[in-house]
């Protein structure tokens, strides 16, 4: 049970409060609700690109990392499809200068040229680093593209190509920071060794002067119900093959979330999990095998990946993966495997609440999705889910017509 | 309000440590208890000198600890993981270099449940040479997978160099090390150092005294008994005498950069000193390293220098991953940061932003009981007391540039390093 208080500012800016006296450390997080779903088709790659840029000098400040570290602190940032993400945790009793920093980069920045190139080409190597230079680094690339047709999740959040970053100019990140990131946009959490009274002072004091922005409207494509089997074949320089399978699933915030992530966990948390007992340890058709769901705002991903163990041709492993998964459809689940899954969860979530910043981090993500306090109804949501509507969920999820499948093919 | 100055700091100068209660089990197995936090969870740490270092033949250590998951006299692989999947647990379990752990994390209420099944683990373990069969084929794919990945290829080279074939911080994997061992090997390893004599516990989280009373159950039984590990074994150190080597790789579009020497570990008087000047160097986010090739020139997106601690040992290591157009660069770029660390003294502000953000690692590294619990672990391999925090901590205060200065003429010389690139 995390518990929390919470006001808006006169800007709009969203302010959770939450006490933890056992802790000497205050964590401060602040999500925009920006990400690389906002993004234009021709100029992928933009908002994680900007979240480097907001540590390159705000308006009155020249740098951002240096004073937080100068005040004993840490901190970091992150961007997905839907949100951008910053978060500092540094001794409670220098909590003012998180806010100093804070506030003035969501004031206005330094918008210098000098920086901006730079960080073109710090993410052009991040780029290089995570999905040219790898094995298999391209896969997210081509999987997006392969089940996204109008949406723009059809782009990973590091952008379609190098291209896209090199050709950004200021006048979009202007347009962009002064668009997306308004205290009306954003939501403030403050963690740990803190006092809600002090931090609601600390808030009106570096916050409250900041100007809102206009609401935001979006007018993103919907995606399309996906009717017929995709399967692309690419053969590259990996020494084994591998094989990727994504089902369309529901959003985030869809009632039937909660049985379709208990799906995946059936499939794949942990090592009595069904993909790894019947794929890798008996039938010994994969060396690896896992299952992810993307949890995005708009309908999301249920991502089945497994590399093929050595002489084990493409047709049985795909096979092997579609029975284990008609499986959920077309056998009810075990009450002890079900009580299992959300021991499982109940476990993750609790373990998931012990580190401070974690919970701030929570309440900001639960407050994005609609209501900060659901953040404390999550376990429950999962202990209330039947394994009939398991089967609903399966049976809806794990269909051909609804499979994007890439087959990884090695050259050797 | 004047946003251009920042608000008053105050430094941490003195630390609040949480309580460790020690004590000793009926074998004597000496156990640390870390009673904090509010979440109702538990994480049972065990500790068996059964690391790299005892192992006669490569993968041995490895993959005993490995196979512990594969099956006991009662329990099958698949039933220990149902068991521990149902009560919603993780366990995790590695051989490192000194030492083999396994950490239990469960939620409290169900940990009463699940340590004696734990225990059967370390003492009933039985090897089944199917499953060992299953996890080789897989361990061999993986490594070949590796083997395309140029970071991997260059740290596999880099600590071969310094170390070679015949130290355990050298050794590396070649595919046919995984016929050279057999089951049996594997059994004698796990007799001779999975015992009473060889083990620390810690445990941290909620928990009260029923815990204490199972463990002592389980791990403090007499059947487990055997020999100390020999604190007098070692391993002839037989490095490189070709300091640079580059690997090409034509179709890769980054090279991997590791560079660095064999050095001195924690055990050292200079060892807290020189972390201080690395911070500088290479070890956060606002170093001279990360300032000067990712933040100016945009070379990479990453660059970090550390000193690696081990018992037996220790090396500096600076490693990044940069366009391969800028790859000498780079290197320029680090021989000009180290021998500015030799010749110029660090700056007083720059000083103190590492002292304050070393400082507040040191609080973070106590905060909250698994934090707490891995800062302890760090300790008890060096036989260290808990007060050492708090000298860590006044001898970032205290150092001075001077002094920095002088350890960079002792440790940093650049013509020394080896310099190993792929890519």
């Amino acid at each position: 049970m995390i518990k929390f208080e919470e006001f808006v500012l006169k800007n709009g800016l969203k302010v959770i409060v939450h006490e933890d006296s056992t802790t000497t450390m205050a964590a401060v997080n602040i999500l925009y609700k920006v990400g690389s779903r906002d993004e234009d088709v021709k100029q992928t790659g933009f908002a994680h690109l900007f979240e480097h840029f907001m540590f390159e000098g705000s308006i009155n400040i020249p740098e951002f990392d240096t004073p937080l570290q100068n005040a004993g602190g840490e901190n970091n940032a992150f961007t997905s499809n839907d949100i951008t993400n910053y978060y500092d945790i540094l001794p409670a009793n220098n909590l003012e200068t998180a806010f100093w920093l804070e506030s003035d980069r969501m004031l206005s920045l330094a918008f210098e040229e000098e920086s901006l190139a730079t960080q073109k080409n710090v993410v052009m190597e991040e780029f290089k680093e995570h999905y040219i230079n790898q094995p298999y680094g391209d896969v997210w690339h081509k999987m997006c593209a392969l089940a996204y047709k109008v949406h723009p999740y059809q782009w990973p959040v590091i952008g379609l190509n190098l291209q896209h970053i090199e050709q950004v100019k200021m006048q979009s990140a202007k347009d962009f920071y002064f668009k997306y990131y308004r205290p009306n946009n954003a939501i403030l959490v403050i963690g740990g060794n803190v006092k809600t009274a002090q931090v609601q002072k600390l808030a009106e004091k570096w916050f409250g002067e900041i100007p809102a922005g206009e609401k935001i409207i979006r007018n993103l494509p919907i995606e399309p119900a996906q009717n017929e089997q995709r399967i692309l074949e690419v053969k590259a320089d990996v020494p084994v093959n591998a094989v990727y399978k994504a089902y369309k699933m529901g959003a985030r915030t869809d009632a039937d979330f909660h049985a379709s992530d208990l799906l995946r966990d059936i499939l794949s948390t942990g090592d009595s999990s069904r993909l790894y007992q019947q794929l890798v340890k008996e039938k010994k058709l994969f060396s690896s095998i896992s299952a992810y769901s993307t949890e995005t705002i708009d309908d999301g991903l249920l991502m089945i990946e497994g590399r093929l163990s050595e002489g084990v041709s493409m047709e049985v492993a795909e096979k092997a993966i579609e029975e284990s998964v008609s499986e959920m459809v077309n056998v009810k689940v075990s009450d002890e495997e079900l009580i299992k899954v959300k021991n499982k969860i109940e476990a993750y979530v609790t373990f998931g609440e012990v580190n401070v910043l974690n919970r701030v981090m929570n309440l900001a993500y639960f407050e994005m999705l609609g209501n900060a306090g659901d953040v404390n109804n999550e376990v429950e949501k999962y202990a209330a889910v039947t394994s009939a509507q398991l089967q609903q969920a399966a049976a809806k999820i794990f269909r051909k017509e609804n499979s994007n499948t890439i087959r990884y093919f090695s050259n050797n | 309000m004047n946003r251009a100055f920042a608000p008053e700091i105050n430094l941490i100068d003195s630390l609040t440590l949480p309580e460790v209660k020690k004590l000793t089990l009926d074998n004597s197995v000496p156990v640390y208890l870390l009673n904090e936090g509010e979440q109702e969870v538990v994480k049972v740490e065990l500790m068996f000198k059964a690391g790299k270092w005892f192992e006669e033949e490569n993968l041995v250590a490895d993959l005993t600890s490995r196979m512990l998951r594969e099956g006991t006299k009662t329990q099958t692989a698949k039933q220990l993981a149902d068991t521990f999947d149902y009560y919603g647990a993780n366990f995790n379990n590695a051989a490192g270099y000194e030492t083999a752990g396994a950490s239990l994390y469960s939620l409290t209420k169900h940990i009463d449940k699940l340590l004696p099944l734990f225990f059967e683990i370390f003492t009933e373990s039985i090897f089944p040479e199917h499953e060992l069969a299953t996890i080789i084929t897989n361990r061999k794919q993986r490594l070949s997978v590796d083997l395309t990945k140029n970071d991997f290829l260059a740290n596999r080279h880099f600590v071969n160099a310094l170390y070679g074939q015949k130290h355990p911080y050298g050794r590396v994997t070649q595919v046919e090390d995984f016929e050279k061992f057999s089951v049996e090997d594997l059994k004698a390893f796990f007799k001779k150092y999975y015992n009473a004599s060889n083990l620390t516990i810690i445990v941290s989280g909620k928990f009260d005294d029923s815990l204490v009373k199972k463990l002592n159950e389980t791990f403090g039984s007499k059947n487990y008994t055997g020999d100390k590990a020999s604190e007098t074994i070692s391993h002839p150190v037989e490095s490189s005498s070709e300091l640079v080597h580059h690997t090409e790789k034509a179709d890769s579009v980054q090279s991997a950069i590791m560079i660095g020497n064999i050095s001195i570990n924690k055990t050292h008087p200079d060892f807290l000193k020189l972390t201080v000047l690395n911070t500088v160097f290479g070890g956060y986010f606002g170093s001279r390293l990360m300032s000067n090739i990712r933040e100016e020139k945009g070379y990479t997106y990453g660059i970090h220098s550390s000193f690696a601690s081990y018992p037996h040992g220790g090396f500096i290591e600076i490693s990044s991953e940069v366009g391969k157009d800028v790859r000498d660069a780079t290197m320029k770029e680090i021989q000009r940061e180290i021998n500015l660390l030799r010749t110029e003294l660090i700056g007083d502000e720059e000083l103190q932003v590492v002292k304050n953000y070393m400082s507040g690692k040191i609080l973070r590294s106590i905060d909250g009981p698994m934090k707490f619990s891995e800062t302890l672990k760090g300790l008890l391999i060096y036989k260290q007391e808990l007060s050492h925090i708090q000298e860590i901590l006044n001898t970032i205060r205290e150092v001075s540039s001077e002094e920095l200065m002088t350890l960079a003429n002792k440790y940093f010389d650049y013509d020394k390093m080896y310099k190993i690139t792929v890519g």
